[in-house]
């Protein structure tokens, strides 16, 4: 019966109810959709290093699994040490570099004889390969993204390139440049930061990474597939996004716990009267707050499922916006979020709750 | 017979500022089993804060009630809630009906409110028999007139089967042909169910139905007088 009460109470003032309820869905759906387009995005990152094709992934010295923070370089000779281990099929040295004109990601500077040694080639929609040392290869999604076409200039590190190329995505990077270009940009001939090493088999694996790691001993070395798996742990670990987060949690959930308190503390204010009938009726304190307190986990339940449509909702229309975005939720997130909606919901009605219950008898009787 | 409640040198003062209001002076008071009294008085003269002492909603200044042998008086409100949940019904003049619910879901409620969460549907159904109100069991109190929802009012009063129901001016706020209505349904729980029922009236044919009348002034118990003693009023009782 008191479910019937809390029910009608909430259908009773439709727009109040609804009001409430879609406060809390921002709250859910900001939190779904910044942790689905980050975790998108990591995801999206490790998944395009592990199309890369290669077997092991050896780092500089002092390097970090943030490539965009590493700041680590190695000789490109290593090249030469690595190929000469048994097993090894192919080494290519890669130059990672952060570019922030025009949107910011990642260009890897690659000598495109190696790079192809450990990819198999890329596989073009348009063009070719690199002509000259000014040409660029763009990956498909950049490209629909941006609307390029072949030949267009583009800017990026502040200096100018041509498209040569536009290949299917999936292959470490969105963008690449010639190594020696790369080289030359940021000032360190003959560096690489990374090195992408192609086994003949497998099975070779585990004997050339140890070799290696007898070789080169303070060089992280790492299979693809762990390579891969830390490099997801790192970015989600990443101080300043995992900082951001947590803002935005916090904010999220400090919006759903007011808008609540606000609702329900109008509400008691509203139901003085109800509230002095059923403690003559003999309700007790406890369950005067249960009562309120029901009813905030009822919008707050209700938020949590608007807000899954918000964030769905907002997800299409990113996607439509920045078709480069990748936007993936980790379903425990779901579980998350379901819980903050109704931890600050219940946390909301917490006062007003106790208030009500605490309402002297004949002065809320009275209460017109 | 069984005293069923009981006020010994009941003082209640109100305090505004500086002023003090004396509503209930030194009230002592006991009532048997299945009697029914009417309280009448002039305007301020105290009873409904008789009532409310009675009930436990408001804590006496000095002196005690007693509740089927429990002391409501006492300070604490969880204590006072308890005994005001098991033992007593009230009706107010303002029909104090939930807007939200349905009649049924009115009597419902109080029902859970007693037997914390339990609630029986065939006792509802009897009660709203028994008051007339059968067809009304899904209307919401504004769809019910006045008389009908002073009705619903006294079967949420009793559907707990209280030891004491307390009615405070229960007609007030009807027309003549509903108070009749409505003073006949209170006589007749008193009459079948035998009731213990406290009613605070102005109407003096009210008061005519109950076996004791109990004249009020200034806080005080000024007159009291058993059934047959108020020969005139009983006279035009015809209900
Ligand atoms: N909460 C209160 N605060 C101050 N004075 C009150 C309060 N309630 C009642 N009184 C005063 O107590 C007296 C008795 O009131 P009441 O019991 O309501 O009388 P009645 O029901 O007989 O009309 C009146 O003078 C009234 O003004
Ligand atoms: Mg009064």
């Amino acid at each position: 019966m008191s479910s019937q009460l809390i029910l009608s109470n909430v259908v009773s003032r439709p727009m109040r109810s609804l009001a409430t309820a879609l406060a809390v869905g921002v709250e859910v759906a900001l939190i779904l959709l910044l942790v689905g387009l980050s975790t998108g995005m990591i995801r999206e990152n490790s998944k395009r290093m592990s199309g890369v094709g290669a077997d092991i992934v050896l780092q500089p010295p002092n390097s970090s699994l943030v490539l965009a923070a590493s700041t680590g370089a190695m000789s490109v000779k290593i090249a030469d040490l690595v190929s000469g281990i048994e097993g090894v099929k192919a080494v290519a040295p890669v130059y990672l570099q952060l570019n922030t004109s025009g949107g910011l990601g990642l260009v890897w500077g690659i000598d495109q004889e190696s790079f192809n040694g450990i990819t198999q080639g890329f596989v073009y929609r348009e063009g070719r390969g690199f002509q000259g040392p000014d040409d660029v290869i763009v990956d498909d999604i950049y490209a629909d993204a941006r609307e390029l076409r072949l030949g267009e200039e583009i800017t990026l590190m502040n200096r100018s390139f041509r498209i040569a190329g536009i290949v299917e995505h999936g292959k470490g990077s969105r963008l690449f440049i010639p190594l020696g270009t790369m080289q030359r940009l940021v000032g360190t001939p003959g560096q690489a930061t990374m090195m992408m090493i192609k086994c003949h088999d497998k099975s070779d694996i585990p004997g050339v990474k140890a070799e290696l790691e007898g070789r080169l001993k303070s060089y992280p070395i790492f299979d693809m597939s762990s390579f891969a798996a830390h490099l997801e742990e790192a970015n989600r670990d990443f101080g300043p996004i995992k900082f951001f987060t947590r803002t935005v949690v916090f904010i999220a959930t400090l919006i759903g716990f007011f808008i609540i308190f606000l609702s329900m503390y109008t509400a008691i204010t509203e139901r003085t009267h109800e509230i002095g009938i059923l403690k003559s009726l003999g309700a007790p304190q406890g369950y005067i707050s249960l009562l309120f307190l029901k009813e905030a986990l009822v919008l707050g339940g209700l938020g949590f499922v608007l807000g899954l449509g918000l964030t769905f909702g907002g997800r299409f229309f990113f996607q439509l916006l920045m078709p480069t975005l990748q936007h993936q939720l980790p379903p425990e997130w779901l579980l998350y979020t379901g819980i903050l909606a109704l931890f600050s919901a219940s946390l909301g009605a917490l006062y007003p709750a106790l208030r009500a219950a605490r309402q002297d008898p004949i002065e809320a009787l009275a209460y017109e | 017979m069984k005293t069923i409640l009981e006020s010994i040198a009941l003082t209640k003062i109100f305090k505004t500022g500086k002023i003090e209001v004396t509503a209930v002076r030194d009230v002592s008071l006991k009532v048997p089993e299945g009697e029914f009294i009417a309280i009448m008085g002039p305007s301020g003269c105290g009873k409904s804060t008789l009532l409310h002492l009675l009930g436990g909603l408001a804590t006496p200044t000095s002196g005690r009630v007693l509740v089927d042998g429990e002391e409501i008086s006492s300070g604490k409100d969880a204590v006072r809630t308890d005994i005001r949940r098991r033992k007593i019904g009230f009706v107010f003049q303002r029909f104090n009906l939930l807007p939200t619910l349905s009649a049924q879901g009115n009597l419902e409620i109080a029902q859970e409110i007693h037997r914390n969460g339990s609630r029986d549907r065939q006792h509802v159904d009897e009660i709203l028999n028994l008051l007339g109100l059968e067809k009304k069991t899904h209307h919401k109190p504004s769809e019910l007139s006045g008389g009908e929802q002073q009705r619903l009012a006294i079967a949420r009063a009793v559907i707990n089967r209280p030891a004491i129901l307390l009615a405070d001016e229960p007609t007030g706020n009807l027309d003549t042909r509903n108070s009749m209505v409505v003073l006949k349904m209170i006589q007749e729980l008193n009459r079948a169910l035998s009731q213990t029922i406290l009613m605070i009236t102005h109407n003096p044919e009210a008061a005519g139905i109950a076996n004791r009348l109990i004249e009020m002034r200034d806080g005080r118990i000024v007159s009291q007088q058993q059934e047959g003693e108020w020969n005139a009023a009983e006279d035009r009782m015809s209900l």
